[in-house]
């Protein structure tokens, strides 16, 4: 059984021949060369790769929050710019980003009160999105009373608060312990099935990557260039027993294999 | 960022129109003024009035103009564009208004009285800042520094002073002056130890912040190298305090001149650049009184610069 | 889902030893070295008195030190004195308290002033590269520069122009505070995290969304710090306005009338009343920090 897609088969996300260069002080900084990467709607898409390669950078792209030097680039079957001002996606950075004078449902709360949600539901709204991360105690908490992985959790019931048809995830479990971090996961899959939403997800971690993807891109550094996307044929719903599948470890050894390769 | 940088594209005149549009705003200005100078006063000011308002506009759009891109030019010109411009609209505006010069002076009639008054200015100047405003920096200072070492080394004495040093530090020094000033006598000393003092409370509360800033992890390898206090201070807490008690100088070397003038208005022996603005406001020799601020903030600006550029020294050697 | 731990383990603010004893102990040792420091201040002025044969009703310099019409520092029965006839009764147009809520009144007025016109400087500072450029080096110059100097000169010009009353020395108040305003909140608005502008721009915020919900909240904490310094510096204005003007109440009058009639046990009380004045208001605008950033941790 394969992941829930959506009847049509043109792509969500179309990256061609993507470039992106930095003007740095000593030259420049190819963060990204001629990537290719065509993503179906409804995929969970997991990008991999050492420190620089450019991970975060397709990221913002895609997210119109910088504008390629090269290439094409379409989002929701248009520019990057027209999906974000669509509000097509819910996007988690690598650091929290909260408000500090916000407490934790209004943070949550903040997507919604931007976008003049009517008022008698974005309590509620909010509420069940910090449930679905477990943080529903503590909705009247400051940021600074919350742990590294905690604030991280408000971010990502932030993102999904007003229920954006993409989701662009940054690194978000890099700060959480193993056991809530694969919990998350599972609640993260369990969501991604219930709601056909298309993931971009950027994570270090390789048995991460199979577990949650339903592809995954391997990228390398200087140039960031993506080194090959690996098809994981795991079947859905997936569940701990997931990672004693064979199949699980020959996913990760090729994905190792492709890693070690880009870094020679 | 980019944003900016597309309003910059879209804009009709190329930023290279800055500096004719500019020339244009102060020749004409200037004109203006020149124009007024002839005859007494103009009968009807509006007109002149209008004018000015017009070339100020242009001025305006020449400014921002000039203010497009990185190149240094681009971030000075604006500065002393706009200063002179409104040097030059209030001297066309004063004028053709006929302002009597006890109550609003052209620039001008100050230039005038600068030069002449120069000499008594800078005896007041002698005695405002080298007398009253530096030699009470400087004692505040040492004294503050003193006082931040001993409340270092003995806790108590920490927790007893710093408490009060940031309670008064919101004390007006305008309450303390008179008292002081009965106390002392009406003679430059008197006016030294005000600023002495207003001087102490942010190097006190400055300095001992900066003494503990050193990291605990610092003072442990200090620890472990069996290091003696004296080195520990010296490789240790002391550059660790050297921001901290620099950003305590920069902001007293302003509040020196400042606090010095101001004390000068509860007293003098008939000296100093305050003494000068008490005495000329009350026989509304103004052009005399913006003379002394001009001298005052001439100044002001250069010590603190003097110490700005004495931080960067001493903490990039370090 | 992930067992959430409970609320109880939020992490609180250590408790630091108090202070209080220290305080006190430093007041007490002022207190023991108030006596021999007024025998000997005074003492001088007192044996000088004595030579010229004036009758104190004391016979050495030492006994006279405490008796003195105009001590350099007052005994404490001439405190005692002082405060009483200065304070009683508080509300009376002779009385300090009263002159202080006056000048307090004055300072706040001017205050709140400042805040509007630094907050709109503030927004084009930082709305506007042009502006900033053409203006910043002149407010940042100004800093330095003793604009309370302008004070008596601009209370003789407000009252050529018939402002009169409370109005001129609020507006010199504000004039001088406004300056540390305005560049505190330029700081503060040019304060949000990079990431946290980002994602104002995913949500595809309005200019005015971004500066509601984002930037003045995150400046809030530079206006109070700034609020702060800006204050006393109101209040050296408004006593120094009232000092140069023909006013009928204030701090300012108060030592103004007391420094020519060399009253000193006077000054000396009014300086406490001016100092408390400065502390007070201070201390108002911190508990109003706390009131409105009740969110941020305990210092
Ligand atoms: N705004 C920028 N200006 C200049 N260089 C940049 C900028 N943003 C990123 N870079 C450079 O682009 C490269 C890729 O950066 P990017 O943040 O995309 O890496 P990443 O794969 O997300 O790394 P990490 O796993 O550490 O988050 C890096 O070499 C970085 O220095
Ligand atoms: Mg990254």
């Amino acid at each position: 059984m394969t992941a829930p897609r959506s009847p049509s088969d043109t792509p969500i996300v179309s990256v061609r021949d993507l470039s992106m260069i930095f003007p740095t002080p000593g030259g420049q900084t190819v963060a990204l060369q001629d990537a290719n990467l065509q993503i179906m709607p409804g995929e969970f898409i997991s990008l991999i790769g050492p420190s620089g390669c450019g991970k975060t950078t397709l990221l913002r792209l895609m997210a119109d929050l910088i504008q390629p030097t090269g290439g094409e680039l379409l989002v929701n079957g248009g520019t990057p710019r027209k999906a974000r001002e669509n509000r097509a996606y819910g996007y988690v950075f690598q650091a929290p980003a909260l408000m500090e004078w916000r407490n934790v449902l209004n943070n949550v709360k903040l997507p919604l009160d931007v976008m003049n949600t009517p008022k008698a539901q974005r309590d509620s709204r909010a509420r069940e999105m910090l449930k679905l991360v477990g943080l529903e105690k503590f909705e009247r908490s400051y940021p600074w009373q919350l742990s590294g992985g905690m604030q991280q959790r408000v971010s990502i019931a932030r993102a999904l608060a007003f229920d954006p048809a993409m989701l662009f995830m940054d690194e978000p479990f890099g700060a959480l312990d193993e056991i809530t971090r694969e919990n998350l996961n599972l609640e993260l899959l369990r969501l991604w099935r219930e709601t056909g939403k298309t993931v971009v997800f950027v994570t270090h971690s390789i048995s991460e990557a199979v577990f949650l993807s339903t592809r995954v891109v391997v990228m390398t550094a200087r140039p960031g260039k993506i080194e090959g996307i690996v098809d994981i044929g795991l079947p859905h719903p997936r569940s701990d027993d997931s990672r004693e599948d064979p199949r699980f470890f020959e996913y990760a050894t090729q994905i190792r294999e492709l890693l070690k390769k880009g870094h020679s | 960022m980019t944003q900016k940088n597309v309003q910059a594209a879209a804009l009709p005149l190329r930023s290279g129109f800055g500096l004719p549009l500019l020339l244009i705003a102060a020749l004409g200005l200037l004109g203006l003024s020149v124009l007024l100078a002839g005859q007494t006063a103009p009968a009807v000011a509006w007109p002149w009035l209008v004018g000015v308002v017009a070339l100020l506009l242009v001025g305006a759009v020449g400014i921002r103009q000039s203010a497009q891109g990185e190149t240094p030019l681009a971030r000075i010109l604006p500065a002393a564009a706009t200063l002179i411009l409104a040097i030059l609209a209030a001297e066309a505006v004063l004028r053709a208004y006929a302002v009597p010069t006890g109550l609003i002076p052209t620039p001008s009639k100050v230039a005038q009285s600068l030069w002449a008054a120069r000499n008594v200015l800078l005896l007041d100047a002698y005695y405002t800042f080298v007398l009253e405003a530096l030699l009470g920096f400087v004692v505040g200072t040492l004294a503050g520094l003193g006082l931040a070492l001993l409340a270092v080394r003995f806790r108590m004495l920490e927790r007893g002073v710093l408490p009060y040093a940031a309670l008064l530090s919101s004390v007006p020094i305008v309450a303390l002056a008179p008292v002081i000033i009965k106390a002392a006598g009406l003679g430059w000393p008197s006016k030294t130890i005000i600023v002495a003092i207003t001087v102490l409370f942010p190097v006190v509360i400055n300095a001992v912040r900066g003494l503990q800033s050193a990291q605990p992890m610092h003072l442990d390898l200090m620890h472990s190298y069996a290091a003696s206090p004296a080195q520990t201070f010296r490789e240790v807490r002391w550059p660790s305090a050297l921001p901290f008690i620099f950003t305590a100088l920069r902001v007293s070397s302003t509040l020196a001149l400042i606090n010095a003038i101001v004390a000068e208005f509860f007293g003098t022996e008939g000296h100093g650049l305050g003494f000068r603005i008490q005495i000329e406001v009350g026989r509304f020799g103004l052009d005399i009184v913006w003379a002394a601020i001009v001298v005052a903030s001439v100044i002001g600006i250069s010590f603190y610069l003097l110490i700005s550029a004495l931080e960067r020294y001493v903490l990039r050697r370090n | 889902m992930t067992t959430a731990p409970t609320p109880t383990t939020l992490p609180r603010a250590a408790r630091r030893p108090s202070n209080l004893f220290p305080m006190l102990g430093v007041a007490l040792a002022a207190l023991v070295l108030y006596w021999p420091l007024m025998l000997w201040a005074n003492s001088g002025q007192a044996a000088r008195s004595l030579a010229s044969g004036a009758d104190l009703g004391c016979k050495t310099a030492l006994a006279c030190a405490t008796q003195l019409r105009n001590p350099v520092i007052p005994a404490p029965g001439q405190f005692a004195s002082g405060f009483t006839s200065l304070s009683v009764p508080p509300l009376a147009p002779t009385s300090a308290p009263y002159n202080a809520l006056v000048t307090g009144g004055e300072t706040l007025l001017g205050l709140a002033l400042a805040s509007v016109l630094g907050l709109v400087l503030a927004t084009l500072l930082v709305r506007s590269r042009s502006f900033e450029r053409a203006t910043l080096p002149w407010l940042v110059a100004s800093q330095t520069v003793p604009i309370v100097a302008l004070a008596p000169m601009l209370a003789v010009l407000l009252g050529q122009y018939g402002v009169q009353g409370f109005l001129p020395k609020a507006i010199i108040a504000a004039y001088i505070a406004f300056f540390p305003i305005a560049i505190g909140m330029a700081q503060g608005l040019r304060s949000p995290d990079p990431l946290q502008l980002d994602l104002m721009r995913t949500y595809r915020a309005s200019p005015a969304q971004v500066f509601g919900l984002l930037q003045v909240p995150a400046s809030l904490p530079y206006l109070f710090t700034s609020l702060k310094v800006a204050a006393t510096a109101a209040l050296v204005g408004s006593i120094v306005a009232e000092i140069s003007t023909i006013s009928f109440s204030g701090l300012g009058k108060m030592l103004a009338e007391n420094s020519r009639a060399s009253d000193t046990v006077a000054l000396w009380v009014i300086m406490i009343y001016g100092a408390a004045l400065g502390i007070v208001l201070v201390a108002l605008i911190g508990g109003l920090e706390r009131l409105v950033t009740r969110w941020r941790p305990p210092a």
